[in-house]
């Protein structure tokens, strides 16, 4: 109903781990920086950290690309891990940029493939709606569809790039490079104390990666990082064990999902 | 949601609403913003809004009048935190719906309740609350029932809510159901130890 089941890769023995980030080190105003990456054209309509521009590289906590390299390994093609893995202090986290490459590898027929994780909310809405006729939804009128991403605080994409390894001379390089969305999930806030995290959603040709987790990762780090105190939301039964392995308790302290007469 | 103290069961007798719209109904307005909107029938509430005008209590749909600091002190009289009133300022900015109850005695706000969401799919209560002053007279109920009808009248049909666990039998005989086909809320945890 709101969440689809996702298959992820083995996770690894620790549950990955968020560090709460001393509120001095934010601005958390509402207003806007002018010098968010000038690759989006979408709304944004939260405040872009004012360090993100000048991040070129990710740190991530060891474990967690662990977890992730796992599920890359396949025959005859080199996966290859843009960032090394790094620990990386709690204190210290970095700012998250707004659009950065995931992983990166070399696939059989000479085809450099990216993982772009990016939380612009940069989204056809019409790729969107193939997305989840992939994975088994059932529709809902584009128009709907596109105020829901609108009146979303973030939405975070997953976009697949294809690139040929070799350049050819004289090629324009955008007809080099096919993009494609294989994943999404979107948050609403009051942009002060809640957000709630609705429409997970993975190709199910990507399933199995850890790209879902990495997605809601970096969704949830995001919102920490502006300042989100609480972040809620409704797990099927088939993926409570999903988000427990990504910092989600259910019912905790005996708090209760409630809906207002669920088909 | 936090509500200080137990809430009773209003009394049985229903009446039903007159033909007469309150002043800042939104029933009809909203019908605008998507043609799939179905014509809706006068809602029908358990206390009507004459009803509660009659005792004292003006209902207000928007947060113009609310003085926050107020606000914030019913949110502490039920056991919430104190929170910074420009916060509460950005969270009511960004706020789908809110619903409420002035007393008219004090100008002073006696409940309150607001949802958050998308606007078209998906909707999520908070901060329900009444004075403790005032409670168990069917101030939590008026408010709900309200907020319900405004966010159906957007179209909205996914409305949920976390709810403590003394206050499940408050928020269920208004139609809520938890865990429904064992549907989880689940809250991110911070600062969660490495389990073995």
């Amino acid at each position: 109903m709101l969440l689809i089941p996702i298959s992820s890769s083995s996770s690894s023995s620790s549950s990955s781990s968020s560090s709460v980030l001393p509120q001095s080190f934010f601005n958390s105003t509402t207003s806007y920086s002018s010098n968010h990456h000038s690759l989006f054209l979408s709304n944004l309509s939260y405040p872009v950290p004012h360090g993100s521009r000048k991040l070129k590289t990710l740190r991530l906590r060891a474990n967690f690309w662990e977890s992730i390299r796992s599920g890359f390994v396949k025959n005859n093609n080199s996966t290859q891990l843009v960032e090394p893995p790094s620990i990386v202090d709690d204190e210290e986290e970095p700012l998250l940029p707004v659009e950065f490459t995931l992983v990166e590898r070399t696939l059989q027929d000479g085809l450099i493939e990216e993982i772009i994780f990016s939380s612009g909310g940069e989204i056809d809405v019409y790729d969107l709606q193939g997305l989840c006729d992939k994975v088994g939804w059932p529709r809902r009128p584009l128009v709907k569809l596109a105020a829901a991403l609108k009146n979303s605080y973030m939405v975070a994409t997953l976009h697949s790039v294809m690139k040929s390894s070799s350049g050819s001379s004289g090629d324009n390089g955008e007809k080099q490079q096919e993009k494609k969305l294989i994943g999404m999930a979107r948050a609403t806030s009051d942009h002060a104390f809640n957000a709630t995290i609705w429409d997970v959603l993975v190709d199910p040709e990507y399933q199995g990666q850890g790209l879902g987790k990495a997605l809601v990762e970096k969704l949830v780090r995001a919102l920490l990082q502006r300042d989100i105190g609480n972040i809620s939301l409704f797990a099927d039964s088939q993926v409570v064990d999903f988000y427990q392995n990504l910092g989600f308790e259910a019912d905790p302290e005996g708090i209760k999902g409630m809906f207002w007469y669920p088909k | 949601m936090l509500l200080g103290g137990s809430i009773s069961t209003p009394p049985a007798s229903l009446r039903l609403r007159s033909n007469l719209y309150p002043q800042n109904a939104v029933t009809q307005s909203s019908q605008a913003a998507f043609p799939s909107a179905m014509q809706r029938k006068p809602p029908s509430y358990s206390i009507s809004d004459e009803d509660l005008k009659s005792r004292g209590f003006l209902l207000r749909r928007t947060a113009e009048g609310l003085n926050l600091d107020q606000l914030n002190s019913v949110f502490v009289a039920v056991g919430f935190p104190r929170r910074d009133t420009a916060k509460i300022q950005v969270a009511l900015e960004h706020t789908d719906a809110l619903l409420w109850v002035e007393y008219e005695k004090t100008r002073r706000p006696v409940a309150f309740a607001r949802a958050t969401g998308d606007g078209v799919f998906n909707a999520i209560i908070w901060d329900v609350v009444v004075d403790p002053s005032f409670q168990s007279c069917g101030l939590g109920k008026a408010v709900m029932e309200r907020l319900i009808e405004d966010l159906q009248a957007k179209g909205i049909c996914n409305i949920a809510l976390y709810s403590e666990p003394r206050v499940l039998g408050f928020y269920r005989p208004l139609g809520f159901v938890s865990d429904p086909d064992g549907i989880k809320g689940m809250v991110f945890i911070r600062k969660q130890r490495n389990k073995k």
